[in-house]
């Protein structure tokens, strides 16, 4: 949501269409409420997981980068809801250059968690037999 | 696929790929953010008679066309997308390396899984581009000067399509957590080494 708000807000500033706008604004919006879900489950699946020890640093970075993900985007939410009040025809360059900055974090995080399942395959049932196994 | 043939392929991974982690469980993502979103702003559009007073309580000023021009573009870009997610799940399918002794939540085997997931990936890939047709032509022609930019019968079409991707999503999951597919860690154990060697 976050990749198709900037999207939608730079297409919008390049082709000069305010209606693109709306469709960022909102998009961010959602992905703001969304992210709370996103972290509870997150933090209860992690609880379970008992990461063995080559995945320990992964799970703390993409909950360190989780957490900060939801503080940055209520901000960068904030600062947008204060433009959208303003009216302005078209975005701040600044405000567009955080959106490419905010994507930049999101494509590390998700790079981050699909490390977690696609390799070390934390919550997979081989890797929950070898943990219940004795692997630490 | 058979794992002699796969060897005709000399640079795969340990998890049977020619790269780290698989692109079509995160394609999905997108596919199935952009799509309920999509849905979702065309039913709080639909309803925004009754939610006037909610938004003008937080402070949030919003117009009805606004959130109908979200329903359109995210659905728009989610048919786009999943062209993308199909190929990909396709591409990734044909190199899986499944664990062969497994059987599911759902009381499948692994080929059973692929085969149902494949095949229903491409009925969605075609209901989500239906749906995009369908929702064009009450944005351009139908209904293209009425307040309520879609039908009530889009907005279900859109809850059922929701529950085939609740079905869909379960199968992949199936296939990733249960069979191990294309999971470094699941790969690794079955060839007797551990994870903690990553």
């Amino acid at each position: 949501m976050v990749l198709f708000a900037a999207f939608c807000d730079l297409l919008g500033y390049f082709t000069k269409n305010p209606r693109l706008y709306e469709v960022g604004w909102w998009n961010l919006t959602f992905a703001t409420v969304s992210i709370f879900i996103a972290i509870i489950f997150g933090q209860v699946e992690a609880g379970l997981a008992e990461p063995y020890a080559a995945s320990v640093s992964t799970l703390n970075i993409h909950t360190v980068l989780g957490w900060s993900l939801s503080g940055i985007l209520a901000i960068v939410t904030a600062w947008r809801y204060v433009i959208r009040l303003q009216e302005k025809p078209e975005l701040p360059i600044p405000y567009l250059a955080v959106s490419v900055l905010l994507v930049g974090l999101v494509l590390v995080q998700s790079y981050l968690g699909s490390m977690l399942v696609w390799v070390y395959g934390l919550h997979t049932v081989p890797v929950v037999d070898a943990i219940k196994g004795g692997l630490s | 696929m058979n794992p002699d043939l796969l060897n005709q392929w000399d640079s795969l991974g340990v998890n049977g790929l020619p790269y780290e982690i698989p692109i079509h469980p995160n394609l999905v993502h997108l596919t199935l953010g952009l799509f309920i979103v999509a849905i979702a702003f065309d039913i709080v559009g639909a309803l925004f008679p009754v939610e006037k007073a909610i938004f003008k309580f937080l402070a949030i000023p919003a117009t009805r066309s606004a959130l109908f021009d979200v329903g359109w573009y995210n659905l728009l870009a989610s048919a786009i997308i999943t062209f993308f997610t199909v190929m990909a799940g396709f591409f990734e399918a044909a190199l899986a390396v499944p664990v062969t002794d497994a059987t599911s939540a759902w009381g499948l085997h692994a080929l059973e899984t692929i085969i149902l997931h494949g095949v229903a990936g491409v009925l969605i890939l075609g209901l989500i581009v239906g749906m995009t047709v369908w929702r064009g032509f009450q944005r351009f022609h139908w209904r293209k000067d009425m307040a309520r930019q879609v039908q009530w019968s889009y907005l279900a079409a859109g809850l059922l399509v929701f529950a085939l991707m609740f079905v869909q999503g379960t199968l992949g999951a199936h296939l990733g957590a249960e069979f191990g597919v294309h999971v470094t860690a699941d790969q690794m154990l079955q060839l007797g080494e551990s994870p903690n060697q990553l």
